[in-house]
């Protein structure tokens, strides 16, 4: 194999050639191989020792888990709260985008910045600064104070009203991003033709601009709905245990109850569930695509 | 640049900056309010802090068990993110050389998977293989493998980027002046990914050096790792030592990951000096 061979475009092709110039079917095998095997061991495995640990009763771990009393209201709660945090965030987001490229050289300098310290910064260490805003004496009691607005201690920390807020802030860069990125590949000249041809910012904001960020509004969605799912370090700080979420109510199991099989159970309901929401975003979607 | 939006969308850009103006404080306010916590010289959180002192950045980088824990995080970090980003790379590169449509689509979703999954579940299967496997019990290997492939994606997105930017022709070429693809891989496409692969690297570093939830059920007692022991402290007392430490934290976070535009900066310097000289 040491003669190269040369291949004209439109000349015969043999069938042993008949592939991308340069690429050997070893190749393509030994670069994929070592992450696909990661992904069987390091995924594969302890999804698999959920299954067996949550069948470990013959399935009885199924029952007890929508037996125990928090956990139905958990499940409501977290659904109900990751779609409440997906709207929040993506209306917010979106127009956080539009700001970023709609608003003047200092002013997007401004709201880039926060954008990205709250990216680089960690959840954690933002729901803090949230539980030091809403402590009954923090922050926000003080400010209030300042107006003559606060006599009593303010009642929103470890509240669901509290909650909110603090999720939409730490969810928020992960809606601002993909519509920003879709926001800059818009075509300057399609918008410089609507308006030329007498649209007014409405009508060139709906046939123009909204169905090119719209795919990249659904997959910021679907992204920030399916890490709500999943929320622990926001909730637990901040909503206190009146507001555990689904994650919650599996820590308890494990760590307090000690019944490993229902933590397993919840698991595989909370991983199936999540599973099934992405992969049919990914398929109508295509969120995987609009990365990177 | 993209001025051209914000023209199209007349007066209405107002409401929409004033909008995007309120969230920007969402996303500050806490964060300002934490660190100026961490300043007071009293031993209570208050805010507005009482006084300024930098005694409580000294408390935490006097005290070896924060510093155990950072040193603890550190080191599994950054082997988490060894593995991450060599996966991440060879799974980037191999993607694009996979034909089928179908199989290269389902390949990328599995990739970015990861991002999805409840980390708490993942804990929960990766603390059974813990407890199934006797000879894992008590070490670190379940929590650098999860955080591998928490990092995965980040890296492998990231360097995906960076492969389709890559000029299609460059490998047929090469391929035709007699270079096998191991020659390809390393003196075409490895050089020209690697700055990429610095930033997916950089950024999978910072976000499993955050991780904690995974922390929570796989690090042996007796070790925690720094995210660990700051939502212990959350949950004992809220002291300034811990606004302080999260503080450090998150300076930390920033400063690594500022390498990234700076050395694209200097990248860009050298390369017009190239053209000039």
């Amino acid at each position: 194999m040491s003669v190269p061979t040369i291949t004209m475009p439109g000349a015969p092709v043999s069938p042993a050639v008949r592939k991308p110039l340069g690429v050997s079917r070893a190749e393509s095998r030994w670069l994929l191989w070592p992450p696909l095997v990661f992904f069987a061991v390091a995924l594969g495995l302890p999804l698999l020792m959920l299954v067996t640990q949550s069948f470990e009763g013959g399935g009885v771990a199924y029952g007890d888990a929508l037996d125990v009393p928090t956990f139905a209201g958990s499940l409501m709660r977290t659904i109900v709260m990751a779609v409440v945090v997906m709207v929040l965030t993506v209306v917010l987001g979106t127009a956080y985008a539009l700001a970023i490229v709609a608003s003047p050289v200092w002013l997007r300098f401004g709201l880039l910045a926060a954008l990205i310290l709250s990216l680089w910064t960690s959840i954690m260490v933002r729901s803090f600064g949230w539980m030091l805003l809403e402590l009954p004496q923090g922050a926000l009691h003080w400010f209030l104070g300042l107006f003559g607005l606060a006599d009593e201690p303010l009642e929103l920390y470890q509240t669901t009203i509290g909650m909110y807020p603090a999720m939409v802030a730490v969810m928020l860069p992960f809606a601002v991003l993909p519509v920003m990125s879709a926001l800059q590949s818009i075509d300057r000249e399609q918008l410089n033709a609507a308006t030329i041809f007498g649209a007014g910012p409405l009508l060139t904001f709906r046939s123009v601009t909204w169905p090119q960020i719209l795919p990249s509004m659904l997959s910021g969605g679907v992204l920030v709905f399916v890490m709500a799912l999943g929320f622990y370090v926001t909730p637990l700080l901040l909503g206190g245990p009146s507001n555990m979420t689904v994650s919650g109510v599996i820590n308890a199991q494990m760590n307090q109850a000690n019944r490993p099989d229902i933590g397993a159970a919840m698991s595989i309901l909370l991983v199936g569930g999540t599973m099934i929401v992405y992969l049919i975003a990914d398929r109508l979607f295509r969120v995987s695509e609009k990365w990177g | 640049m993209s001025s051209t939006v914000g023209r199209s969308l007349g007066w209405y850009r107002v409401p929409v900056v004033v909008v995007a103006l309120l969230a920007s404080l969402l996303l500050i306010v806490p964060f300002v309010i934490l660190v100026a916590t961490s300043w007071t010289g009293g031993s209570f959180i208050l805010f507005p802090p009482e006084g300024f002192s930098l005694q409580w950045y000294t408390e935490v980088l006097d005290d070896p068990r924060w510093m155990d824990s950072f040193r603890l995080s550190l080191w599994t970090a950054s082997l988490s993110t060894l593995i991450a980003a060599v996966l991440g790379l060879l799974g980037a590169v191999g993607l694009a050389r996979v034909r089928s449509r179908l199989a290269q689509r389902w390949i990328r979703t599995l990739f970015i998977v990861p991002i999805a999954l409840p980390p708490i579940a993942y804990a929960v299967g990766l603390y059974g293989v813990n407890m199934e496997l006797g000879f894992l019990r008590g070490t670190l290997v379940t929590l650098i493998v999860g955080h591998a492939l928490v990092a995965l994606p980040y890296v492998f997105v990231i360097v995906s980027g960076g492969m389709s930017r890559i000029d299609p022709a460059l490998r047929p070429a090469a391929s035709t002046l007699g270079a096998k693809w191991p020659l390809v891989l390393w003196k075409i496409e490895l050089p020209a990914l690697l700055p990429y692969l610095l930033s997916g690297a950089l950024f999978a570093f910072v976000v499993v050096f955050d991780e904690v939830v995974l922390a929570v059920f796989l690090v042996p007692p007796g070790e925690q790792t720094l995210p660990l022991r700051m939502l212990n402290a959350s949950q004992e007392a809220f002291s300034p030592e811990l606004t302080a430490a999260s503080t450090l934290v998150s300076i930390l976070a920033i400063l690594v990951l500022a390498i990234i535009p700076v050395t694209n900066a200097v990248r860009r310097r050298r390369a017009l000096e190239g053209v000039t000289r």
